[in-house]
This record gives C-alpha cells, structure tokens and sequence, in this order.
C-alpha cells in the first residue's frame, strides 16, 4: 500500500511538471494583454490605512460619475507593494495586478521608464495644471502625464514656541529664514533650555535632499538620468550646511525612525524640519499641545533659494491592463476633479493634496487649537505651490546610498570637492 | 571541583538566557505600552494592554491571518518532514553512485538567494493560474509548494541517517518488511528527534517566511501574518503599542511548537527503541 | 520489534533449481536500486521544477542588463562591472568578515550549549532551552529596536562600560565603522546560536550513551569526551550546520536592514542587501542582480567543497 503512494506522489509531480511546461508556452504568447474589456470590478493599492487608503474609502464614498463597477482598495506595505510590481511587470504577467496603484514620486521615474508598456497615460483625462506645479515634472514621462499627483510633501519647520520663547526667540524669528540664521537660533536655544533642536541620522540624507530642492536642484540633471554631484554648488551648499549643523552640536543624533518620533515626542528637540505628514506623529504628545507652531523650511542662503522644499509625496497610477478604463475614470471623478472630496481628506484624516482649485474650501481655512490657532492647511497649501519643481529622475536612491558615504568621509575631515568627486565617479560607474 | 563546575555551568547557562530573553521580555513589555514609550525604549510594564489588543483587533483582521499562517504552516511543515525524510533516507540507505552524484546537484539548489530565482518562479506559477487556480498566483497552494521540498531538509535528513544504526534496516528485513515498510516501521520511529528538530525548523521557517508569500499571494483574506504585520509598521505613523502586540500573537505558536517538540529530546532515546 | 517467524521458513525452503534462485537475486538487487530512487524521486522532480528551473534563468539573467522589462544581452559586461563597483566590494569584503568570524564563533557556542542542556542531571533544562531558543522566534523588529537601545550612546552597554572604567568616553558603536560590524556580528550570533543548537541537540539523542559511560569509567574528563566522543559523533550534523549557516550567513539580510541599513556609509552592508537595492530599493536591474547573486553561489560551492573536504566525508 505504502508503494502505492509513493507512485502515486511521483505521478502527481510528473502531472504538475507537464502542467508547468506547457503553461508556460502559454504565457509566452499571453502575456502584456492589451485589450480593453469591460470589467465590473477594479483594484487599486495602497499603503497606510489611515492616510492613503482612508484616502481610497472617501474618493469611493464620492465618486460622481456614472461607471458600474466595483472597486477593491488593498492595503500593502509601500515596499512590498514596490517588491510586488517589480516582480510581477517584469515577469510580464499581468495575473494579479492591481488597475491602480499608488506610487512614491521619487521612485516614479523609474517605475515608468522600466516598464515602458505597463502604464496608462492620463494625459487626456486629467487637467494636469490644476495641480502643483512640481508634482506635474515629476509624475510625467516623455510628453505624457501617466500620474495623478495625489498628497503634497510639502516640508515644513515644526517648532516648539515654549522652547523658542525661552531662549527669547519669537515665531517670526524663526519664519523664511536661512539654515544659518536657524543654526544660530539652535545654538541659543540650546544654551537656554538645554535641548536640541533637532535629530539628524547620519544615514539619512532626507535633510541635504530638501536643502538642495529649496533652489531647485536635484542629484541628478535635467535629463533624469546623468548624476549631477561634482561641481553642484546647492549640493556642495547642502553639504557644508549639513556639516555645520552637525558642528554646531545642536542636533541629537538617532539611528531610525522610532527614535526620531521619540525625540519629539518626549520634548527632547526644539523643532521638526520634515515633510507636513509628519503632523499626527506630532499630535500624537497631546501633552504638548499649544505649544507647537509650523513654518515655511529654512532655505540654503544662495541667490534664487526659497522657503518652500518637499519630503516624500505620491501619486495614482494607471496600469495597462484590463479595466483601464474603468480605473482612469474613477480617478478622474474623484481626486482628478472633485474639489469637495479634497475637503472631507483634510477634515477628515487631514490629507492634503496638490488640486490646487481645493485650497480654496473652508476645512483648508481651520484653526489647529495644537498648533495654537493656526490655520495650518491653508499654510502648508500655499507652501506647497511655492515648491521649486525638480525632476527627481531615476536615481535619487540609489546616488543617496553613494552620498550618505561621502557624508561620512566630509564629516571626517574628507576635502569636499574630492568627496563629491569620488561620488561623481562611483554613481557614473554604477548607473549605467 | 565537581562542585565548582555545576556553579559555573549554571552561572553561565543563566547569563545566556537572560541574555537571550531580554529582547523577548521588552517585547512583551511593550504590548502594555503606549507608543511613545514604546518608541523611548520603556522598559517597565504598563497599562495600555486593553487599548492596544482593541485597537489591533478593530484595524486589523488578526484572526484570517493566523488561520492561513497556520495552514500553509501545518502542511508545509508535515509536506517538508515527508518528502526530505525519505529522500534523506533514500539517498544514504540506498545509496549508489548515481545517486550521490543527483545529491550533491541537490545542494546546490540550496545556495542561491531566493530573490535571484523569484521572479522566473513567479511567471512559472503565473502561467498555470488559469489552468490550476489551485496552485496560481493567488493561492495557498502556491506558497506551499516552493517551500515543501528543500534541499536543506534533505541534507539534514541524511546527515542524521549517516548516525542511524544500519544493521536495524538488515533486521527489518529480515523480518519479512517490505523496503518502505523498513522506512516506516523502524526508521520513522527511531529517528523521532530528528523529526522533532526538523518539524521545529520547518515550522517556523514557514511562519516566518514573508518575501514569496508577499509577490505570490494578493487578495488581503488570504494574507499570512508577515504580511500583516508589515502593513502595520508601514503607516507614517506607526503605532508601535498595537505592532508590538500582533508580533506578540503572531510569535507564540512557534514557541509553543519549540516547546511540545523539545521535550523529545530526551537523552537516550535510541537505547529504548533498540532494547 | 516483534520477531517474525521468517527463520523458521527459510529452514523449511523447498529445493529450488540454480537459475530460479540466482533470477530472484538479480530481480531483488535491480527492485531495490529501483526502490532507493523511488524515496528520492518526488523531492529531486520538485526541486528541479522551483529551484533548478528558476535558478537557469536567473543564471541567464546574469548575462543581461538594463532597466526593469527593457533587458538586453551584454555578454561578460556585468562580471567586468562587479570588480569596478565599490558598492559591491564593500559587501564582499563586509561578507567575508561576517562569515569568517560569525559561523566559527556560532557553531562552537551551539555545540557548547547543546551538551550542556543534554546533560541529563541538569535542572530547569526545558527553562534553558526555551530560553536560548527564543532569540530566533522574537520578531526581528523587537530585537533590532532593543539591539540599537543597548548599543546607543546613552544605551546600557556604554553606561557599563564607563563606569567600569573599560573606555573614557561614550562610543556611537552604531556609527562607527568597525564597531557596527561587531555588533552586527553579536546580532547575528544571539539570533542563531539556539536555531543550530537544536540540531546538535536532536543529533546527541541518537548517540548511545554507554559510549559515554564506557569513557568515565576508563576515567576520561568532561573535555576529553567532549572532543574525542562527541565531536567525532556529530561530525555530519556538524558538517550540515557549517555548511547551512554559511550559506544563511552569505545570504544575511534581515539583521543588517533592521539595525544598521547597511550603515554607517556601506560599513556594513551585505551582499543580500545589494542584491536587493539592485532590484527593488534601486531602479530595478534584474540581470546585474542575478550577476551578484551567483557570485554567493560560486562562494558557497567553494566553501562547501573545502567544508566537506576537511569533514573527510567521502564524495
């Protein structure tokens, strides 16, 4: 009996290695499906449920168009949903991808240019200048716009005014200011009250990156593609900032997340320079409410820099498969053109996003009783138009694990315009 | 002198497992915390264990998800200990040149990085979905089957039989029992530890294994716990009390598994079985 | 076992003539070859379909470059690019050290352990051994918030080290390029000392005990049986777990994203988390990637090779 089974587990596996081989000749000639059917249910992915995907439920409540469908919001981790459409674009098989995806802007370039069929322009459904301007440069490929910019980066100063007032500053102190003049606020708020007045993670370039934006500068040229380190005086302004700012001895150092929303939590630093979407983890400390405002980022003091910059940010995707259509027209009745969709976001979960005929609505215009009053998304919404536009391009990642090394080099005494040589040549290297 | 070493032994053996339990203990700590001390490293325990367990079960669908885990889990791991034990066995009882020769290819299956082989695999199991659902993309049986069957059990399975008394398969024989008989009758139960240590690995390898589940598996019900827990730690503002609390859960069947299964390992086994 | 009546049988055998005698051991001999692959054949099919299959085409891969879907044939162009590529020499080298220092450190601490916890007279053994097992079931996102509280600036081990006089002033082992190695290395070694124990553990059940005794009363110490009984028993389980934590340790990824990122510069990155980056955290290059991956294999093959070399086993 036992023989039997045995046989009979090996000419199972025989089965599932035919049922393999031939399949595969299948997939050869059906893969990257490019017909339009009509499906009556959609899919579209996200990450965080109380930010993007909330986000999906209300675009879903407010849909006001007249399509019949279904649609399916999935909540994925951002990397896994990263690790998902790599592995399933470029196995060309459509089986199992979503209609709509969200997308981080600084990996959008990317995504588009390696998977040049697997994405739906929206060039003709969406009015691309009722958004910010920067979002547009990023979100678009080769006279294409193939996304629909969806929440605002825009990066802002959080800073305690129990802290500043301490050491005798006031909140326009610490307003449209230059990064030295606010290295020098630090250094008094430091001899004040004793505390820091922010985290820095050495592994972590996301200050340098919002530096160097605030006058328009990227890591990479125009083209998306050519790294633009040596001889970029933002970046080499960036990183002398950078390199006082650790000098000034006004920065508590951490090494990951946790301890970074630990340390405003706790009340250990005196601001926040991040992106806006940072504010719940903020409120989080409702102990310190009253004592927090927000201001426009500092700028790099050069000519043409302004207060505005951006951390982070994505947008919706298309993907070219079956219930396109369906999937443009939902985007389009709902983040594309619903300006009171964007009013239940800020009220409700505080989203704020970059259709710009939105800001006009009353929830942009509410008080923060956190932030003492101030009408906090107004503010933020008019950074946001000020952002300069830059074209992220392909390679923000992978140059910034190449600078982070150049950091510590510079940090160590390293010449810098040695240091950004040696970045130059490496990221040459490996980017080809 | 006898003495002397007992207090160093015992000495030593409990610095090693405080040593080991500390990060453990903080974890179950934390479920009692809120976030922000979770997130400033409190280490005493607190009173937000209520919140947090009705949080986590109000955002998230914990109880699916321990469900599928534990599927593929259990038929993983009974599928693993099956096929490696006889193949172990097949390739060192009855081994032949040929055979040593197909084992040592097998090896190699083992050294490669999973992510190097994953995207083929998963346009392999891609172009059967239409045809066997049961095992495309989307399916618990997709996860299972590239788990099943490793080299790594089988090298371990053999590596064992290499201290497995021979002349007991000689005596089987003998007996008048059938060559799987053998296997079954006298192998399987002489080599119980070695199927304990085996269904311990095997067990937790698949509880834990998060990076096929995520590219294979798409609709959220049939999510196993990584996945789960990876949407929770990937929000802007992660609640560290409430992720704490699902690691938690999702960390005590493979303890409890470690837990039944040790106590197999009971010095002098083998003697029992040949008296 | 029960004793079957088969003796008895054979005694009673009736005459049988020369050729249907040796036909029946010519057919037995041919079943039971047949029959040992039988045992193997399910798994060999299996892994030859999810592994082997996979494992050609990405070896295909390694010979082709380029962006996401747009792949195309370069030849020898990604194994020239690995030795101009610092990234990549930094994982080697960062690799190489885990490997040389990590697995020799873990086995001997699994081997220690496991005879220590199968000492019969031993108290609390279950307590122990739950204990130094925990490490590899406590979630990798516990530990490495722990690991970097412990090794921070104002973490426990500073605070212990200075006030033991030890250093002068506090050291940010996280950021420091050698320091984070070792830590790396401690991590590494706490996660998987009590996963390998288990297997020493489940192999020294299978070893008669009257050796053992035979031993004491020839008057050998707990040392000499230790290395003259024990390790020449277990040396195929030793072998196994040599070779499997060399490979775990050439493929370690999940200990280095968790508490250094790779960091501080490329200090400690690995080659898994390069592969990786080229894949996922990069724009993806799936062929490069594939090209990195299969230099773990040739390291493995290599190591094996050497590892089963010294073991004596015979090939």
């Amino acid at each position: 009996m036992k023989k039997f089974n045995l046989m009979f587990l090996a000419a199972a596996s025989m089965a599932a290695l035919a049922a393999c081989s031939s399949g595969d000749e299948e997939a050869s000639g059906g893969s990257g499906s490019e017909g339009s059917a009509d499906v009556d249910e959609i899919t579209a992915w996200a990450w965080d449920p109380a930010f993007n995907i909330a986000a999906l439920e209300n675009a879903k409540e407010a849909y006001n168009g007249d399509g019949d469908y279904e649609v399916n919001i999935i909540e994925n981790a951002q990397d896994d949903i990263i690790q998902k459409l790599n592995t399933g674009l470029s196995s060309g098989t459509t089986n199992g991808m979503p209609n709509i995806v969200l997308i981080e802007d600084y990996r959008a370039q990317s995504f588009l240019q390696a998977y040049p069929d697997a994405f739906h322009p929206l060039t003709d459904v969406i009015n691309a200048e009722d958004f910010a301007d920067y979002k547009i440069a990023t979100t678009s490929f080769e006279d294409e716009q193939y996304g629909l910019p969806f929440d605002s980066g825009v990066a802002a100063l959080y800073v305690r005014t129990d802290y500043l007032e301490e050491a005798g500053y006031s909140v326009e102190d610490v307003t449209d200011i230059t990064w030295q003049e606010y290295i020098e606020i630090g250094k008094d708020v430091k001899e004040a009250t004793g505390k820091n007045m922010l985290t820095l993670d050495p592994n972590d370039l996301a200050q340098v990156r919002m530096m160097i934006q605030t006058n328009g500068s990227w890591y990479v040229e125009e083209d998306g593609s050519t790294p633009n380190i040596a001889g970029n005086e933002t970046l080499e302004k960036g990183f002398e900032t950078y390199k006082e700012l650790m000098d000034a001895d006004i920065a508590k150092i951490v090494s990951d997340w946790s301890q970074f929303v630990g340390a405003f939590n706790s009340g250990d630093v005196a601001s926040v320079p991040t992106g806006n979407w940072i504010t719940p983890s903020v409120k989080q400390a409702a102990d310190q409410s009253g004592n927090w405002a927000v201001v426009p980022m500092p700028r790099l003091d050069m000519e043409g820099a302004v207060n505005a910059s951006n951390l982070g940010g994505s947008s919706w995707y298309v993907l070219n498969v079956d219930g396109k259509e369906q999937a443009a027209d939902f985007l389009l009745n709902t983040f594309g053109s619903n300006p009171d969709l964007y009013q239940t976001l800020v009220e409700d979960i505080g989203a704020l996003g970059t259709y710009s005929p939105a800001a006009e609505g009353d929830a942009y215009a509410v008080e923060d009783e956190f932030f003492g009053g101030q009408q906090l998304l107004s503010d933020l919404s008019t950074w946001t138009d000020e952002i300069p536009a830059v074209n992220y391009g392909l390679h923000t990642y992978a140059i910034e694990d190449i600078l982070v090394t150049g950091m510590q080099d510079y940090l160590n005494g390293a010449e810098l315009d040695t240091v950004l040589e040696n970045v130059q040549g490496q990221a040459e290297a490996q980017l080809k | 002198m006898n003495r002397l070493k007992r207090i160093f032994i015992y000495t030593f053996l409990s610095v090693a497992a405080i040593v080991s339990i500390f990060p453990f203990l903080w974890m179950l700590t934390s479920i009692t915390n809120k976030s922000v001390d979770v997130t400033q490293g409190r280490l005493l325990p607190g009173t937000h264990l209520i919140e947090n367990l009705k949080t986590l079960f109000a955002t998230v669908d914990i109880v699916p998800a321990l469900i599928n885990s534990s599927i593929i889990a259990i038929i993983t791991t009974f599928l693993t200990l099956l096929l490696a034990s006889l193949a172990g066995y097949g390739f060192e009882i009855h081994r032949s040149k040929g055979k040593d020769i197909v084992f040592t290819i097998l090896l190699l299956s083992m050294m490669i990085p999973f992510a190097a082989i994953m995207i083929p695999l998963y346009r392999m199991f891609g172009s059967i979905s239409e045809t066997a659902p049961l095992i495309g993309i989307d399916s618990l049986g997709a996860v299972i089957l590239p788990t099943a069957t490793t080299a790594f059990f089988i090298f371990f399975f053999r590596q064992n039989t290499k201290m497995f008394p021979k002349d007991l398969v000689e005596a089987g024989r003998i007996d008048g029992l059938s060559e799987i008989g053998v296997f079954f009758r006298i192998y399987m139960p002489t080599m119980k530890t070695t199927y304990a240590a085996a269904a311990i690995i095997a067990f937790m390898n698949s509880w834990n294994n998060y990076l096929w589940p995520l590219v294979i598996l798409q609709s959220p019900e049939k999510r196993t716990i990584p996945l789960l827990i990876s949407n929770l730690g990937s929000s802007y503002s992660p609640d560290y009390g409430v992720i704490m609390s699902a690691i938690v859960i999702a960390t005590l069947p493979t303890a409890l598994v470690f837990f039944l299964m040790q106590k197999h390992f009971v010095a002098g086994m083998m003697g029992s079985v040949k008296g | 076992m029960s004793q079957l009546g088969t003796k008895k049988a054979e005694v009673d055998l009736p005459v049988r003539t020369k050729y249907e005698e040796s036909r029946r051991q010519k057919t037995g001999v041919f079943f039971k070859k047949k029959v040992g692959w039988l045992f193997v054949i399910v798994s060999v099919i299996a892994i030859t379909i999810f592994n082997f299959y996979p494992m050609v085409q990405a070896f295909l891969l390694s010979f082709q470059s380029g962006m996401g879907a747009n792949l195309e044939y370069v030849g020898l162009d990604n194994w020239r690019r690995l030795f101009g590529d610092p990234t990549f020499i930094a994982a080697l080298t960062n690799t190489t050290i885990y490997l040389l220092i990590q697995v020799p450190l873990m086995i001997i601490l699994a081997l220690f352990f496991s005879v220590l916890l199968n000492d019969p007279k031993l108290k609390f053994k279950s307590f122990f051994r739950i204990a130094i097992f925990l490490p590899c079931v406590t979630s990798l996102v516990a530990y490495s918030v722990v690991f970097k509280y412990l090794f921070g600036i104002d973490g426990i081990v500073n605070q212990f080290l200075l006030n033991f006089g030890f250093i002068s002033e506090t050291v940010n082992f996280l950021a420091d390029p050698f320091w984070a190695k070792v830590v790396i290395i401690l991590a590494i070694t706490w996660r998987w000392t009590g996963y390998n124990m288990i297997f020493y553990l489940a192999a020294l059940q299978n070893v008669d005990k009257s050796i053992y005794e035979a031993a004491r009363i020839d008057g050998a110490s707990s040392f000499q049986q230790f290395f003259q009984i024990t390790v020449p028993m277990l040396k195929p389980i030793i072998l196994f777990t040599s070779i499997t934590s060399t490979i775990g340790t050439l493929q370690i990824f999940d200990e280095i994203v968790n508490i250094t990122n790779g960091g501080p510069g490329n200090a400690t990155i690995s080659i898994s988390q390069y592969i990786y980056n080229l894949s996922f955290e990069y724009s993806p290059d799936f062929g490069y990637a594939s090209t990195v991956s299969y230099v773990i294999v040739i390291l493995v093959v290599i190591l094996s090779i050497i590892q089963f070399r010294v073991a004596g086993e015979k090939k």
